[in-house]
């Protein structure tokens, strides 16, 4: 067997293994210590591999922007502050089916501002926003399925830890791509409502909940009670990092302390539900990063079983053409979506096409848009999407299963591919705010 | 005889829980610590950098073992549940051949890693810039390979005790 | 003929300078040679920009063998590699890729203790590679001296963070290549210590308009090696070839820093940037004020066995025989010290 052909196999390993219920990063190692050694025919090679995925990929100093953004968002929640701004957010949209998801959306791409991450924001507004969907009586996967969807504003929107790593791959400006990513942002909340809109309108049933009564508004001085906190916080965090004090791991910090202080001077938290509250941090870091881990083991098994290379080689063998090129690529995308983070699809697969793209003369700025808002498809979809596990580890509730937020995600899914479709087809919704 | 061994296995995965538990504490602290040296003191803490990502590892692989206790790791187990509902024997078999192919990758891992920590213990190694500051690795790779070592421990003893019922509070990788 | 499958590992993109003429000089230069007796030849594998390692991992990386070749960041493993330190502690001597690259590049080959801490890597060194022609310091605001930066926060990477101690007041703050330009936008720092060709690349005369020409000299950063139990395998022919197109590729990557540096300058200038020469007193006030680093360094390789002083002399005789004068005689200091 050629190396390639063993990559190959090893695909559908993973696949079959995840399917059958294996640990997912259990799966990826151990398909990634069988496949080096079955191809160099070399244990040592694969215990050198599992020394240095393990050893280096914690190691990353933007991945503490998880426990902390993951804390923030529980802190928050054990705050009541989610409660609270949903309230204010139903009452607002309450004339329209499927308001409070939008008032998500919204919410999410205001949040998408003041984190790096899709898992922060699916961690944060699983807390905040699910429980609240449900007391209205939506429906259930139409509630995680909101939260899913515009958890991934969190790395489009800057900013974001996906467009650093591919300026870093690129080398493009981070600050050219951060601007490129506020218009997509942005049209992907907006398409997003559109769709919850069409939802309401034509499959009420799929959307669910209720209209909040007349009698139920509030006064002027309980809104005002009920979003001033939230809105400190995100003005600390927001602002750090727009200003300059603080980077987004240092944002993190920050915000956390001020959701301690918040939950302190609301009397909602002691000692013991502030331990509750940090232990939860820690479960949920540790399964995300041991997961990333193995993630790029097995990416980087593939590098060694050299499919990158004959991938370049038969994309600069084909001569395709533009169409072709998005095509191969879209697919690609989804395809490794499918089982790989989010990361490790950008290193493997940025830099196979970015001597085909410059060869087209395209703009690389666009291409790193596309590529991220392709690759972070991968998080909404089974069996391996990181935004609905997410989802799933953060609610720890019995009424909603694994399968329900991925089916309840899917529709946000297909949204995301036609923005993406129209961001391909028209560069100047990524570029016109750089000139 | 299993007993004292779940009970002690249960209560060091506990303990190291809670040691990772401060760390995201101590985490919060510092990085805190540095935004106010830096910005109102003018005296940035220049081991930030290098404290944030010890404490990564630190929180990830101490708190890895009670992930596993509880039964809270990622997968995807719609077929695994299917086959404990319709063939009950089968499921409880594909359950723990699952849980000792896992024993066995964290095995694996314990290898692999033990070799790092002597080296580094012996040459006392350290990541950093000298004079800006530095730390040393073996510490890193201690807990790497000890939290290897107790998920490795806990995998076995799901295997002997088989699939756990879980408490509501604690499930929550189901599909 | 026999056929010899070498893989290369970095974990910088195959764009950025070096790893590109890895591609476009090395190999072909390497094929070129073989091919002309005929005996051998490679087959490459090249796999760059994090498909097997990071950028950090390469040294574990062809330690353990999951790369044949690799191109070292020596800057990342002070503690493992402590002589590659040698340019980074002797600021304010040469601000030439070419000459820096030629003293260390002999340094490594004439004294033992570069190749010795390679070999406790389990890899064999190959060539010195020098891919920045010099750090200057970038600004938001005007600059004219160093008073302008005094009480300042200055963004810098590694050992160039010391440089700031002889200034009043200035603190280093750490940061990533990638990270300067935000870290400049937004005000969380005043100043950068970076390279020209850096500074082109990130367009950091859009947030940092202002360029202090203060020359604090050219740093070895990349090492090329191979995996020993690979290179103990090789052929004796396959090895001086590989030896020798090490050579070429240090000094024609030097030589493209140095022209791309010259091009970089411009392009910031075109960019809206300003470059300030700095005063030959101010630059000399800064060297003097900074402590000895390059003694210290010199006192930690000594207690170890190495020979440190020795090495920081030759170093610094080297470039005065290639006619740079240094602002500040490190090596003497070192000797009275
Ligand atoms: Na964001
Ligand atoms: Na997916």
């Amino acid at each position: 067997m050629s190396p390639v052909e063993i990559g190959l196999l090893s695909i559908v390993a993973i696949v079959v293994l995840i399917y059958l219920g294996v640990y997912i990063p259990i799966a990826l190692g151990v398909v990634s210590f069988v496949a080096i050694w079955i191809m160099r025919d070399n244990i040592d090679l694969s215990f050198a591999l599992l020394k240095i995925a393990i050893g280096d990929s914690a190691m990353e100093y933007t991945f503490a922007t998880i426990p902390l953004f993951t804390f923030m968002g529980l802190i928050v929640s054990k705050a009541g502050l989610g409660a609270d701004i949903y309230s204010v957010m139903n009452q607002g949209f309450r004339r329209i089916t499927g308001g409070i998801g939008m008032a998500t959306v919204g919410a999410n791409a205001v949040f998408a501002a003041v984190t790096g991450s899709s898992i922060a924001s699916a961690s944060v507004f699983s807390k905040m926003s699910v429980p609240e969907m449900l007391r209205h009586r939506y429906n259930p996967r139409f509630a995680v399925g909101v939260v899913a969807g515009s958890s991934v504003l969190g790395m489009i929107i800057p900013p974001s830890a996906m467009l650093i790593i591919y300026s870093f791959v690129a080398e493009q400006s981070v600050g050219e791509m951060f601007l490129a990513g506020v218009v997509p942002g942005i049209l992907l909340a907006v398409a997003y409502v559109v769709a919850i809109w069409l939802m309401g309108r034509f499959t009420p049933a799929f959307v669910g909940g209720e209209i909040v009564e007349e009698a139920t508004l509030m006064p002027w001085p309980e809104i005002a009670a009920k979003t001033l906190p939230i809105l400190a916080l995100i003005v600390v965090v927001l602002g750090g990092i727009y200003t300059g004090w603080t980077t987004p791991v240092e944002a993190g910090a920050a915000g956390s302390l001020l959701g301690i202080v918040i939950a302190a001077l609301r009397g909602r938290i002691n000692a013991r539900s502030l331990w509750e509250t940090v232990l939860e941090t820690g479960h949920i870091t540790a399964a995300i990063l041991f997961l990333i881990t193995a993630a790029s083991m097995y990416a980087r098994m593939l590098g060694i079983a050299g499919l990158p290379n004959e991938l370049q080689a038969f994309l600069s063998a084909g001569q395709f053409d533009f169409f072709w090129v998005m095509v191969i690529l879209v697919v690609l995308m989804l395809f490794l979506g499918t089982i790989l983070d989010t990361a490790s699809i950008i290193l493997i697969v940025v830099p196979l096409f970015l001597p085909l793209i410059e060869s087209m003369g395209l703009s690389l700025v666009w291409f790193g848009i596309v590529a991220v808002v392709a690759a972070e498809i991968g998080l909404l979809t089974p069996p391996l999407g990181l935004s609905c596990f997410v989802i799933k580890a953060t609610l720890d509730d019995d009424r909603i299963s694994l399968k329900d937020v991925f089916l309840g995600a899917l529709p946000f899914a297909g949204v995301m591919l036609i923005v993406l479709i129209l961001l391909i087809r028209f560069p100047a919704l990524s570029l016109a705010i750089l000139n | 005889m299993l007993k004292p061994v779940h009970k002690i296995a249960g209560g060091v995965a506990i303990a190291a829980n809670a040691v990772g538990t401060f760390v995201v504490i101590a985490l919060i602290a510092v990085v805190n610590y540095d935004i106010v040296a830096r910005s109102v003191f003018n005296k940035p803490f220049l081991g930030a950098v290098e404290v944030v990502q010890f404490s990564m590892v630190l929180i990830v692989f101490l708190q890895l073992p009670d992930v596993v206790r509880v039964g809270r790791l990622t997968r995807s187990d719609g077929f695994l549940g299917l086959m404990t509902r319709r063939r009950p024997p089968v499921g409880r078999a594909l359950s723990r051949a699952i849980d000792a192919l896992s024993c066995v990758f964290m095995v694996i891992v314990a290898i692999a890693i033990w070799p790092e920590f002597v080296e580094m213990w012996e040459s006392r190694d350290f990541f950093g810039v000298p004079g800006v500051f530095t730390a040393p690795w073996w510490p890193v790779k201690l807990v790497i390979f000890l939290s290897a070592c107790l998920c490795a421990i806990h995998f076995a003893l799901h295997v002997i005790t088989g699939p756990r019922v879980t408490a509501p509070d604690e499930q929550d990788t189901l599909a | 003929q026999e056929t010899i499958k070498a893989v290369v590992i970095d974990g910088y993109p195959a764009r950025a300078l070096w790893v590109k003429e890895f591609t476009n000089f090395f190999i072909p230069e390497v094929d070129k040679r073989l091919a002309e007796t005929g005996n051998y030849k490679m087959e490459w594998q090249e796999a760059y920009g994090g498909t097997i390692v990071k950028p950090k991992g390469v040294l574990e990386g062809v330690k353990l063998g999951l790369g044949d070749i690799g191109i070292v960041t020596t800057i990342f493993h002070n503690s493992k590699l402590p002589s590659q330190a040698l340019s980074a502690v002797t600021p304010f001597v040469a601000p030439d890729a070419r000459a820096v690259a030629k003293a260390i590049d002999e340094i490594a080959k004439e004294y033992p203790a570069m190749q010795a801490e390679f070999d406790k890597q389990n890899q064999v060194y190959l060539a010195t590679g020098v891919v920045l022609d010099t750090y200057q310091l970038f600004s938001k605001q005007p600059i004219n001296s160093l008073k302008d930066v005094e009480g300042g926060k200055v963004a810098g990477a590694g050992m160039n963070l010391r440089y700031l101690e002889g200034i009043d007041g200035a603190a280093g703050v750490r940061g990533g290549l990638t990270d300067f330009y935000n870290m400049l936008q937004t005000g969380l720092v005043d100043h950068a210590m970076l390279w020209p060709e850096a500074a082109k690349t990130f367009k950091i005369a859009e947030v940092a308009p202002y360029m202090l020409r203060a020359d604090l000299g050219a740093v070895n950063s990349k090492t090329v090696t191979v995996n020993k139990q690979y290179w103990n395998k090789l052929p004796d022919e396959v090895k001086g070839v590989l030896q020798e197109v090490a050579v070429l590729y240090r000094d024609h990557v030097a030589g493209l820093a140095m022209d791309r540096a010259e091009a970089s300058r411009q392009a910031y200038v075109d960019g809206g940037g300003t470059i300030v020469e700095m005063d030959p007193a101010e630059r000399e006030a800064w060297a003097m004020a900074m402590p000895n680093i390059a003694a210290e360094w010199a006192a930690n390789l000594d207690a170890a066995g190495q020979p440190g002083t020795e090495m920081l002399n030759a170093y610094m005789a080297k470039l005065r025989a290639a006619g740079f004068t240094p602002v500040r005689d490190w090596a003497a200091d070192a000797a009275t010290n």
